[in-house]
């Protein structure tokens, strides 16, 4: 292709791919049978998945009396997980979304299993208020339709319905954006599949046939459900964070939320596809698609957003102080110095500090650190939550009503078991579908392959971009 | 290599603007109430706009070169001269802190030392709030900016000699880039509370300093449009094309939303919690000020939505100057909105205090206590006065970069990414 | 496409930059191509093939527009005429409040509108079958192809000698 590449830029595929190298490296791990690592981590999974369909059955059964909430703590580890698995999803959407629209190339490695990863940490997400409604079989109550109960509508003012919007909308966006992407990759399977895989695969993809006219649409609507994407994202946070800001709690009510708790959701997000392309690429030998270079650079966005947060976390200090407002002031107080001091302390070691690490090029390639530190993130990002909740609840206006709120087994179950249910789904989706956007590395093989740019390029190539200064 | 010469005709018409702004100024200050609320005002509302314009600048240039962007090696000389307007800026906002010291001025209600003695809010804010405070962090933080605004102007001057293929250069670049991005998150919110929220002295939002950044960040797009525009008109950047305006324009509309999302989430978490500390902010623009508070949306959110939501729009050089020109009045019109209404109640304040007779006194506190309530020129609407001054820093600002342009040449052809951004097709 | 009985007459390429300058050519000679088809998206292929932009973004803007005023206004209508209730000393119509669901609601309806309107032109849906040309075609061939149900031998011949000088790797002929 004509297109010319700066010679600064690394190669984004290794090992001088050529494009049906690059089918079958793709295609394979779904047609083989699973390996004993897989068989393993699924055994694992649904171990996990087990588990919280039971604990779910318990709450049901004894009723939320099964969870500590009591008094004032209204929301504890089940909100608390409820947004920091939708704050994970985001990263999907950011990958192919935000990252499409500032042609951020090294996106097209890693965007197939994080939009994967976002649809089932929303499915994750989900489940929490449904839980915590108790009286699960009466779900639908939140859907506005004629009815003939008191008020005849949901409460289309209040935060917590714009979530059943905002999440539900983010689902089905998510879902439609990945399987339209899929469909072409569907078509490859489809055409190397025989028997009854083709039949399956013929199902799933549509009747792609690659015709010029078709792919033009399929980009046209590609780079339109990005664009919608971009500020559904920024929405879809943006309104968990109203669930506090709303309010006129100290310590919930500030004006920051919205963006802070995007840029939390990224981070948080980010930190998950690494841990879970870390895994992904060793396991399946994919390491020419996700490349060291990849890793680099969400370690980079990590480190970013992370300083985000950071830039956050004092400026609500800082206001705190600055507002002259007592209870704000005292909010602020209890979270840094209060009883739950230790989430605190976890919040801003794991989320602002280790990340900082990051701004040495070695450490970014590291890949055992970086894996490290995924998983640190996450449980910061975790905690940011449960800070937010559950230190700003147990402080209520009237000191009489000071608490300490600890989980039963059972909400740590629930937690635990979610992890369950989002690795089953991870799983399955690596045995049935392609983990890299086989058609989209294939559109950067050439702008993006090692025998066409970096150090190794062929010598005609690499004399092209110097000359053309 | 293309030059940029800064020719006496462009030079004339810059300093006829400039003698305009001057002027104007002049008017306003003899026209003017006995505290010259007026002339500060649009001193301190313009120092604000166009320094903060030449920050984003650097800003961009340091995003771009940390996140590898290639499309923009072919503009970012305007960038860079943008950057250097930091120095006249500063020199700009020292004004303002002498003005702070010798008591020419009552912008910021908290740097009059009786209002502070007897009212417990400020009393607690004064460890920030102070005259000190206000020096030494305009002196440090835009001292910083400079710093690394001719720092990234050297690299990338000396990029133009290093040929190759080595780009030790451009390497150092990045890491200066990259160390200026959280230094400029940090310092930029510092800043923003002391030289803008500051004016309400009472009031306090979280948010503001991102809300004020991404309001400098699409008037800094909207200026680089105009300025290409114009440079393409008188020859230049001939290899600039559509498709580089296109991204510009991606980037105008991007972030006019992303103002918008702000806006909106300021605007209603206040509304909704409905504390009145905070929404007397809002409730003094909505009563005061609703065309400009409501035009603000529209110049701001409606208009660049509807415009550069069509792909074709944002390729065409009219029409993109059409719309940079209404967003970028629109975001200074903001800023106006920012600082009028604040500076005025305090004006009205003080005035009620320093009130010769008993009864001009109570006449000036019963003033202060519908603050605005009537309509003032120069207040609740910008006058002529007010868009001529902005002219006359327009043309100051215009200045200094097409004499820092006129230095280097305008093509950075050792740039890395040169070549990819003659290529640039979206 | 429907199943038509159509002669199709395809050559296979092994790389995309073959294939845009075949396809020049073609143009050149004023040949009818009946559709080009790749295993990803080839840039450049649209103008020379043709190809006029696609309308997808203008109907996605009307599906939301049609989102937007439906959350807006039932809201609206739910609140001040239906069933109006003080929440939390809001008035009856307010309408920050009603921002976020509409806004939800015009990005649901653009995209789910979207998104089938492009399965339902492109013909594509759960199961359905489209005549494939070569099951490489998704994996690393570019492919040119003529319709040659009702093509003199001499236009056949024509299109063969086109296939040869562009550097086709396969020729082949499929009834579809």
């Amino acid at each position: 292709m004509s297109a010319v590449v700066s010679p600064i830029r690394e190669p984004l595929i290794t090992g001088g791919k050529s494009y049906h190298q690059i089918t079958e490296d793709i295609c394979s791990p779904t047609e083989r049978t699973p390996t004993t690592a897989w068989v393993i981590a699924f055994i694992l999974a649904v171990a996990g998945l087990a588990f919280y369909v039971f604990c779910v059955g318990w709450t049901i059964w004894q009723g939320i009396g099964s969870w500590n909430l009591n008094r004032t703590i209204g929301w504890g580890w089940d909100i608390t997980n409820f947004v920091w698995w939708v704050g994970i999803g985001h990263a999907g959407t950011l990958i192919s979304a935000i990252l499409l629209l500032f042609r951020q190339k090294w996106r097209t490695g890693v965007n197939r299993a994080a939009e994967a990863m976002t649809i089932f940490a929303v499915i994750c997400a989900g489940q929490f208020p449904l839980i915590h409604m108790g009286r699960l079989w009466l779900g639908f109550f939140i859907f506005p339709y004629p009815n003939t109960r008191g008020p005849l509508w949901v409460n289309f003012n209040s935060p917590l319905l714009w979530d059943v919007f905002a999440i539900s909308t983010y689902f089905t966006v998510s879902l439609l954006f990945w399987y339209t992407g899929l469909v072409p990759d569907f078509a490859t399977v489809r055409d190397r599949a025989k028997g009854l895989r083709k039949r399956m695969y013929n199902v799933l993809a549509f009747g792609w046939t690659g015709s010029a006219k078709h792919w033009q649409r399929w980009e046209t609507l590609s780079k339109i459900l990005a664009g919608l994407a971009t500020p559904l994202v920024l929405s879809v946070h943006t309104i968990v964070s109203f669930d506090f800001a709303t309010s006129v709690i100290p310590g919930w009510h500030t004006t920051i939320f919205p963006p802070y708790f995007v840029a939390g959701a990224i981070f948080s997000g980010f930190a998950m596809v690494q841990t879970l392309m870390l895994i992904t690429r060793k396991v399946l030998n994919l390491e020419d698609y996700i490349t060291i270079e990849h890793i680099d650079s969400m370690n980079k966005v990590i480190l970013l957003t992370g300083t985000i947060v950071g830039v956050a976390y004092l400026t609500e200090l800082f206001i705190a102080w600055y507002s002259g407002y007592i209870y704000e002031q005292f909010a602020f107080y209890n979270r840094v110095l209060g009883p739950y001091w230790w989430s605190y302390v976890g919040m801003m070691s794991c989320n602002v500090l280790s990340p900082q690490i990051f701004w040495w090029r070695s450490i970014r390639r590291n890949i055992l650190i970086t894996f490290l530190m995924s998983i640190f993130v996450n449980i910061g990002m975790w905690f940011e939550r449960f800070v937010i909740i559950a230190s700003t609840l147990a402080r209520d206006y009237i000191p009489s009503s000071w608490s300490y709120y600890t989980p039963t087994w059972v909400e740590i179950g629930l937690f635990i078991g979610t992890l369950g249910l989002f690795s089953t789904c991870y799983l399955i989706f690596t045995r049935i579908a392609p983990v890299v956007a086989i058609a989209e590395i294939k559109s950067i093989l050439k702008t993006g392959g090692d025998q066409y740019v970096g150090p190794n390029a062929h010598a005609h190539h690499a004399s092209e971009q110097t000359t053309t200064h | 290599m293309e030059r940029f010469v800064f020719d006496s005709k462009i030079k004339n018409v810059l300093f006829g603007f400039m003698g305009l702004g001057v002027l104007c100024l002049a008017i306003t200050f003899f026209i003017d109430d006995e505290l010259h609320t007026r002339f500060w005002t649009n001193f301190l509302h313009n120092s604000v706009f166009f320094t903060g314009i030449a920050f984003i600048s650097l800003f961009i240039l340091s995003a771009f070169i940390t996140a590898w962007a290639g499309w923009y090696a072919l503009i970012k000389r305007i960038w860079e001269a943008y950057s250097l307007f930091l120095i006249p800026g500063l020199v700009l906002m020292l004004i303002v802190v002498i003005g702070l010291w010798g008591g020419f001025h009552h912008l910021y209600h908290w740097a009059d030392a009786e209002a502070v003695a007897e009212d417990s809010i400020l009393l607690g804010k004064k460890g920030f709030l102070n005259k000190g405070w206000y020096t030494v962090g305009t002196l440090i933080i835009v001292g910083i900016w400079i710093f690394f605004a001719t720092k990234l102007r050297q690299l990338s001057l000396r990029e133009d000699e290093n040929q190759g293929m080595n780009f030790a250069v451009h390497r150092q670049m990045r890491v200066w880039a990259a160390a200026f991005l959280p230094i400029a998150g940090f310092s930029s919110a510092a800043i923003i509370w002391q030289w803008v929220m500051s004016v309400d002295a009472h009031w306090y939002s979280t948010l503001f300093a991102w809300y004020t950044g991404a309001s400098w960040f699409v008037s800094a797009m909207t200026l680089t449009i105009m300025t290409l525009i114009l440079l393409k008109n008188l020859g230049y950047f001939a290899k600039v094309t559509p498709e580089h305006l296109r991204d510009l324009g991606k980037y105008t509309f991007a972030f006019s939303i992303f103002w918008t999302y702000l806006w909106f989430s300021q605007y209603m978490l206040i509304w909704y919690g409905n504390v009145g500390e905070e929404t007397i902010y809002f409730r003094e623009r909505l009563d005061n000020y609703p065309v400009l508070f409501f035009g603000n949306l529209v110049l701001n959110f409606v208009l660049p939505f509807f415009i550069l939501i069509r792909e074709d729009n944002i390729r065409k050089y009219g029409t993109m100057m059409f719309a940079s020109a209404f967003v970028f009045i629109g975001h200074w019109i903001d800023f106006f909105l920012m600082i009028k209404p604040g500076a005025l109640h305090t004006a009205h304040e003080t005035l009620a205090h320093h009130g010769a007779t008993a009864e001009a006194a109570e006449h000036a506190a019963e003033a202060g206590h519908h603050a605005a309530s009537t309509f003032e020129i120069g207040f609740t609407v910008p006058g002529f006065l007010e868009f001529g001054t902005m002219l006359g820093f327009l043309a100051l600002f215009l200045f200094v970069v097409f004499r820092n342009m006129a230095k280097a040449p305008l093509d950075a052809v050792n740039d890395p990414y040169y070549a990819e951004s003659l290529q640039h097709h979206a | 496409m429907e199943n038509s009985n159509k002669e199709v007459l395809f050559g296979l390429y092994d790389d995309e930059e073959i294939l845009l300058k075949a396809v020049s050519q073609a143009k050149a000679d004023h040949l009818n191509i009946m559709d080009v088809f790749s295993p990803f998206p080839v840039h450049g292929l649209d103008p020379i093939l043709g190809l006029s932009h696609s309308r997808l973004p203008t109907a996605g803007f009307i599906y939301g527009a049609i989102g937007a005023l439906t959350g807006f206004l039932f809201m609206t209508w739910v609140f001040t005429a239906d069933w109006p209730i003080i929440f939390g000393g809001k008035p009856y119509f307010s309408a920050p409040a009603f921002i976020p669901i509409t806004f939800e609601l015009t990005v649901l309806f653009a995209s789910v509108g979207m998104v089938f309107t492009f399965f339902i032109i492109c013909g594509m849906g759960p199961g359905a079958v489209n005549p494939i040309l070569d099951l490489r075609i998704t994996d690393d061939k570019f492919c040119i192809a003529f319709d040659a149900s009702h093509a003199s031998d001499e236009e056949v011949s024509k299109y063969k000698s086109f296939f040869s000088a562009t550097g086709a790797s396969e020729v082949n002929t499929k009834t579809i």
